[in-house]
């Protein structure tokens, strides 16, 4: 299906165009000239993109055309930003996630290389469990854990730092894809009813609860607040497709809720973030002042944003952040601020139409597994974008999860880069299989 | 601020690609969603759904599982294989996992999906990985248990 080929080409033209407009706005701003530097910059990026296209059209002819310009999208407004951010602050992160952009693409080629037959991953299901519950917990180990903002995110071996659970989620994913795919039956067989609700049966949830046990209490131990929320929306979503009961969900829901009533009680750290979430008020120079900077700062935005390289980032005159976290927690505000709420309504859209194509790879699969795992990794990205702009526009507690592919840091790229060749796999095989009449 | 009407171009400018751009995949993708409700893909939001057009289909014993070579199973609508008594077709097989395979019509079509068991099984001499269609006249193997799939399709 080379159309389709033809059509993710197409889509690659007006993202690296706009890459450009962005390069070329931010330098207007700051340089009072322009040059044909950023001009040379969205041609790289053109070219980048189009070396990994050929790849796909090689590789995997018939993939979802959409999800790679989407996800490039995605990318390219961050690059942006994070340049504009690097013209104010003397940085030079834009030019560290380009290097961690290329490197993405090219484990996402690897990926694809190796894992052609995907279903390999089910064999290793509990290996990949382990690896992935273990890196949850590497940030809390002695040397090579950091904390940051109380919270255990990353590890540092050298000069790298990384953090482990934007690549655990994707091995959780596929676990409980994996571990569903063969005892959803069993779970919808064995449920008892009892006081007019559904329950699944203990005997073969047990090994399901104690992953995601595990992994809740990871994510306590190491204080990951919003990756924890991202893995309790995958483990309910999966549940749900599993076993198309929609009885499970509102037991996890309920589950979800007495739990973090307990961790708001007793973790002083979720108590902290609960209270500021719901009166920021209370302590504006210290705790509440990234939320309410956030704020202020989308407040300026207005419909149509004050424009590249406007939104005030630093105090003018001091080295303070007005905007702390720019370039990760906050850079969501950032948008919102400089391209307004039309510029935002975008962000959102752009991981609104990544969901509906992963949603729709997951209908087109043949089989349980692929359909799990499609849908399973739809979730946790979509979900995570809705946790942090959840997060900074004060719908949910502000936590230290980063955008996908927009907020600046190596290990979401990567992971993020996994992501997307996982979904291009099952993509490739499903709409070959339909094509073939299979 | 010599540059500020060029700022405000980029900026609007940008706004208006990026919203053609996602205007163009938001109508390809729905284009993309009528096209596929004709296919008869397996499009259920559910995986376990069963589809209610199919066939009649039966199960033929050809040797082992300490069952009578001839019996009959009716498959309409799917059944569980394995040594389980909890399975649709139960059988004595020491190879057999509790739940070792499970048959499923899709549309007009039957297929084969392994349950992860232990020692695996056969179809028409191949291994089957995930899942795999049987046809009328295919042979099962699990173990030393070995059954014909016969399927009525007008």
């Amino acid at each position: 299906m080379s159309a389709s080929r033809n059509r993710e080409l197409l889509a690659l033209v007006p993202v690296a165009l706009l890459l450009t407009a962005g390069f070329a706005a931010v330098f207007a701003q700051n340089d009072n000239q322009l040059t044909n530097l950023s001009l040379s910059y969205g041609l790289y990026f053109l070219a980048i993109c189009l070396a990994t296209h050929i790849y796909i059209r090689i590789r995997l002819p018939n993939a979802d055309p959409y999800l790679f310009p989407l996800m490039a999208l995605l990318t390219a407004f961050g690059l942006v930003m994070l340049y504009r951010l690097d013209a104010e602050m003397g940085s030079e992160l834009a030019r560290d996630q380009a290097n961690w952009f290329v490197l993405g693409l090219i484990l996402f080629a690897v990926v694809i290389h190796f894992f052609r037959d995907y279903s390999v991953l089910e064999r290793y299901r509990y290996t990949i469990a382990l690896i992935s519950l273990g890196l949850l917990m590497a940030p809390r180990l002695p040397v090579i854990g950091s904390q940051v903002n109380g919270a255990y995110l990353g590890i540092s071996l050298g000069p790298i730092s990384f953090q482990p659970a934007e690549l655990a989620k994707i091995g959780i994913v596929i676990f409980l894809a994996s571990y569903l795919r063969e005892h959803r039956e069993l779970l919808v067989v064995g449920a008892r009813r009892f006081l007019g609700i559904t329950f699944p049966p203990l005997k073969h949830l047990g090994p399901l609860l104690v992953v995601w046990g595990a992994a809740m209490f990871m994510l306590i131990f190491i204080r990951d607040l919003g990756s924890s929320l991202m893995f309790f929306a995958a483990f309910l979503a999966l549940i749900y497709v599993a076993t198309g009961r929609l009885s499970f969900v509102i037991i996890g829901m309920a589950m979800f809720l007495a739990g973090a009533w307990v961790i708001y009680h007793t973790v002083p750290h979720v108590t902290d973030r609960v209270d500021i979430w719901l009166d920021p008020y209370q302590d504006p120079s210290g705790a509440g002042y990234q939320i309410l900077q956030s704020m202020f700062a989308m407040a300026d935005g207005g419909l149509f944003g004050e424009g590249f390289a406007q939104a005030m980032v630093v105090i003018p005159g001091t080295d303070a952040p007005l905007l702390p976290a720019a370039q990760t927690d906050l850079i969501y505000t950032l948008i919102t601020s400089e391209l307004g709420l039309f510029g935002a309504c975008a962000i959102i859209a752009t991981y609104l139409l990544v969901a509906a194509r992963g949603f729709k790879v997951a209908l087109l699969a043949n089989d349980g597994f692929s359909k799990l795992l499609a849908t399973g990794l739809t979730t946790v990205f979509a979900f995570q974008a809705f946790v942090i702009i959840g997060g900074v526009t004060r719908v949910i507690p502000l936590t230290g999860v980063t955008l996908p592919l927009v907020s600046y840091g190596g290990s979401s790229i990567l992971a993020n880069f996994i992501l997307l060749a996982l979904l291009l796999l099952i993509s490739d095989r499903a709409r070959r299989e339909a094509r073939e009449g299979i | 601020m010599d540059y500020e009407p060029i700022s405000v171009a980029l900026k609007f400018g940008f706004l208006a690609v990026l919203y053609l751009f996602l205007l163009w995949i938001a109508a390809s993708a729905r284009k993309d969603l009528r096209r596929s409700k004709g296919e008869n893909f397996a499009g259920d939001a559910t995986i376990g759904a069963v589809s209610a057009g199919s066939y009649d289909a039966w199960l033929v014993v050809v040797r082992g599982g300490g069952l009578d070579a001839g019996t009959r199973f009716d498959v309409f609508g799917g059944v569980t294989l394995g040594r389980s008594a909890e399975a649709d077709v139960s059988f004595t097989d020491r190879y057999a996992s509790g739940l070792h395979a499970r048959l499923y019509p899709r549309g007009d079509r039957y297929f084969l999906e392994d349950m992860n068991s232990t020692n695996g099984t056969l179809l028409d001499g191949g291994a089957v990985t995930s899942e795999a269609e049987v046809r009328d006249g295919s042979m099962i193997e699990i173990g030393d248990t070995a059954f014909r799939f016969e399927l009525d399709r007008p």
